[in-house]
């Protein structure tokens, strides 16, 4: 089977004509790596006439390079494209969707005799086309596009574009066509796009020992994808007013260099920053214009994800916290609110709102919550954060929304949903995560990279009396084991220093059990405490002189039961990996809560 | 009705009592109303309905708060009681009539898995 390539296709797309899905064969793929930017790839392409090496592949195609499917000699459908012309007038075909019609080693070699593409010379080559000797791959190019000696080609450019200035006057929306966000590069200057801004920022401004200004962020969006741009000083005084939210805009000129992740969300791998040449202005038909693109995650797949990614979440506000005031690190006021989210994975997350969002925030009806840009951090396993470039919409007009919302109301609303977010003090605020025993074990907990967190009602039923005491440095806030001098005085390696005396403290090892298993754990001094009903110091006082009273204190204590929260983890000493359970607080048990808790459950198992 | 002790005691709330008229049952309900002549009072359950308890020996002391009584129910649906006791408050804690009406509905529920009603013998 032969394929046909396009003949004349690669003339057209430099003189930017419209060429429907040309097909063309791939003579030669190279990398281009830009310093600290992506990855790019710039492709020679065959169009059975000519070839031409000034195509570039559009980042999110990269991994089909990377994949090997895009490799010399294989045949691809260009389904999209966008011919830019370069400052001093070279251009560049940008691939932004291409089909792998005929893999690499399902062809022979190269079709036909093509030969480079020069501007005014497109005749020549088909008039002697088996004259010309088909030259090698890595010399073909008659106009190097520019130097390529990797990561000067990045920052060589966006130098240029600050010391040339295009004179060219070009009129708000003007001559330069409309392209997709996907396509915009640091490698063109002349482009206009029409986005809808999707967030925009209040002004902040700075001050520090190299001056002080303003500057403002606006995040748009189109059918292809989407950009944050920021302006400053001028910038500010200049567009600030005109933008709003939600509209749509011609934008065009605006200075792009590579995306700081750190700040941003969007998917994209660059950013714009507006300049003294840059335009804006409203379109007014702007309906086929995308409202806001987001890349929902599930609540449940935020554990697998790194912390400090910025993520796009939506769910039901199940439960909303009061505001509080918190005073910052650099004694600033703010307010914050905790929230928990629920979507239909059934798990829950806590959500920290802060600053005005916080203080607006109506979560009643529990409403649909949709926020762009959040932050995942790992408080208390995992949390997000609204970040000052987060969106946040409530109710959204978006099918996720819809659905979430029958979800919820059809049969999410009765499920308990489990946290990712590990409550502190318990019985207030979200759920707690449940378990019994057994389930520790059945369900692996602690096996993970991180601890994980249980409660548990559980009863005592054996503890090692022996060694649960330690004598301690007595100095406050060092909790070390201190060593016995034999001379009356107690050494602290911690401290460094010898003491005449020491401090009781517990370290208790205690075997719980509830109606199914049982585990042991390892109570330290507040939870020891607790569970003996005495202070560490009279405990240890009664050992060194009232051995029965001693062990009366542990008879009392003895199949009493608590409410415990545990930390869990599985811990390797001497390649032999043990499953540690260690008490973080233990607490009496709320019967009523309790009551409630087991006819909760049992209505629960009866209903499935 | 000395055998109300030995044979195994219902639990019920106030709209079970038709269905154990001459069982032996156990009530927990609010003290409402003690009649003046201190032999019958009215307990209401956590549902909010009345029962009738009669005794068969006036009250010796003032009644109030949460009482359990244990007794026979008769054909009128009132409780012929055999012994009261009061519930008072333990450790600050008061007994939740609500909650215990809810566990009593689960009992009944689930009597597979709460077998107390072992055989009734006359």
């Amino acid at each position: 089977m032969t394929v046909k390539l396009s003949e004349g296709a690669i003339e057209a797309l430099i003189k930017g004509n419209e060429v429907t899905n040309p097909i063309l064969q791939l003579i030669n793929i190279r990398k281009l790596d830009s310093g600290n930017g992506p990855v790019r790839f710039r492709l020679m392409m065959s169009d059975g006439l000519h070839t031409m090496s000034s195509f570039m592949l559009a980042t999110p195609l990269n991994s089909l390079a990377e994949q090997n499917l895009v490799a010399p000699n294989c045949v691809c459908l260009l389904k999209k494209s966008v011919t830019n012309v370069l400052k001093d007038g070279r251009t560049v075909v940008i691939i932004l969707d291409l089909e792998v019609i005929k893999p690499a080693d399902q062809m022979a070699g190269k079709i036909g005799d093509p030969t480079p593409y020069v501007e005014g010379q497109s005749k020549a080559p088909q008039t002697v086309p088996a004259l010309t000797p088909a030259p090698a791959p890595s010399s073909t190019s008659a106009r190097p596009l520019q130097p390529q000696n990797g990561g000067s080609m990045n920052r060589g450019s966006s130098r240029d574009f600050g010391k040339k200035p295009m004179t060219a006057p070009s009129t708000p929306g003007g001559t330069s066509k409309v392209v997709p966000i996907a396509s915009l590069n640091p490698y063109q200057s002349k482009w206009t796009i029409r986005a809808r801004v999707t967030n925009k920022s209040a002004i902040r401004t700075w001050s520090n020992s190299r001056g002080d200004g303003k500057l403002f962020s606006m995040e748009i969006v189109d059918e292809s994808g989407e950009i944050r741009v920021t302006g400053f000083n001028q910038e500010v005084d200049k567009f600030f007013s005109l933008i709003e939210q939600g509209k749509v805009y011609y934008i065009s000129k605006g200075t792009l260099k590579i995306a700081n992740k750190q700040f941003t969300s969007l998917k994209n791998d660059y950013e714009m920053t507006l300049n003294g040449e840059s335009t804006i202005i409203p379109c007014d038909d702007s309906s086929d214009v995308p409202m806001v693109q987001c890349d929902f995650v599930s609540i449940a797949d935020l554990d697998a994800r790194d912390k400090d990614a910025i993520v796009d979440v939506i769910g039901v506000c199940k439960n909303v916290e009061e505001v509080t005031r918190i005073t910052t690190k650099n004694s600033r006021e703010v307010s914050k609110r905790n929230i928990q989210l629920m979507d239909m994975s059934g798990k829950i997350i806590q959500v920290t709102m802060w600053g005005n969002e916080a203080e607006t925030f109506d979560g009643t009806g529990q409403p649909i919550l949709a926020i762009k840009g959040a932050r995942l951090s790992d408080f208390g396993g995992r949390s997000l954060s609204t970040l000052y470039s987060s969106t946040l919409m409530i109710n959204p007009d978006i099918p996720e929304a819809y659905k979430l919302r029958g979800w919820y109301d059809k049969e999410g609303h009765a499920l308990d949903g489990q946290s990712m977010t590990e409550m502190r003090g318990g019985g207030t605020g979200g759920p707690t995560n449940w378990k019994t025993l057994a389930d520790v074990k059945n369900e692996h907990l602690g096996h993970g990279d991180k601890a994980d967190y249980f409660t548990c009602i559980g009863t005592i039923v054996y503890m090692r009396k022996e060694n649960c005491l330690y004598q301690a440095c007595p100095s406050k806030d060092c909790n070390k084991k201190v060593v016995d001098q034999q001379n009356g005085m107690y050494r602290c390696e911690k401290c460094d220093k010898e003491f005449p005396d020491f401090k009781y403290r517990l370290m208790l090892s205690a075997n719980i059990a509830d109606f199914g298993d049982n585990q042991w754990v390892t109570c330290f001094q507040d939870t020891a405490e607790t569970i003996l009903g005495q202070k560490s110091d009279y405990i240890g006082q009664l050992k060194d002189s009232n051995e029965a009273a001693f062990d009366e204190v542990f008879q009392h204590a003895n199949f009493s039961t608590f409410v415990f929260r545990n930390r869990v983890k599985l811990e390797t000493y001497n390649d032999e990996s043990r499953i540690k359970v260690t008490v973080v607080e233990a607490k009496p048990v709320d019967h009523k809560e309790y009551s409630k808790r087991l006819i909760m459950n049992i209505r629960k198992h009866a209903a499935h | 009705m000395s055998g109300v002790f030995e044979s195994p005691k219902t639990r019920i709330n106030a709209s079970m009592l038709s269905q154990h008229v001459s069982r032996p049952v156990s009530f927990i309900g609010r003290v409402e109303k003690v009649h003046p002549s201190g032999k019958s009072f009215t307990l209401t359950d956590g549902e909010g309905k009345n029962a009738s308890v009669e005794l068969s020996n006036p009250l010796e002391e003032e009644l109030s708060g949460i009482v359990e009584v244990v007794g026979m129910v008769s054909n009128k649906g009132t409780i012929m009681a055999v012994a009261y006791n009061m519930l008072r408050d333990e450790k600050g804690i008061s007994f939740d009539l609500e909650l215990y009406n809810e566990a009593l509905k689960v009992i009944h529920d689930f009597p597979q898995h709460y077998p107390f009603e072992v055989s009734l013998s006359g």
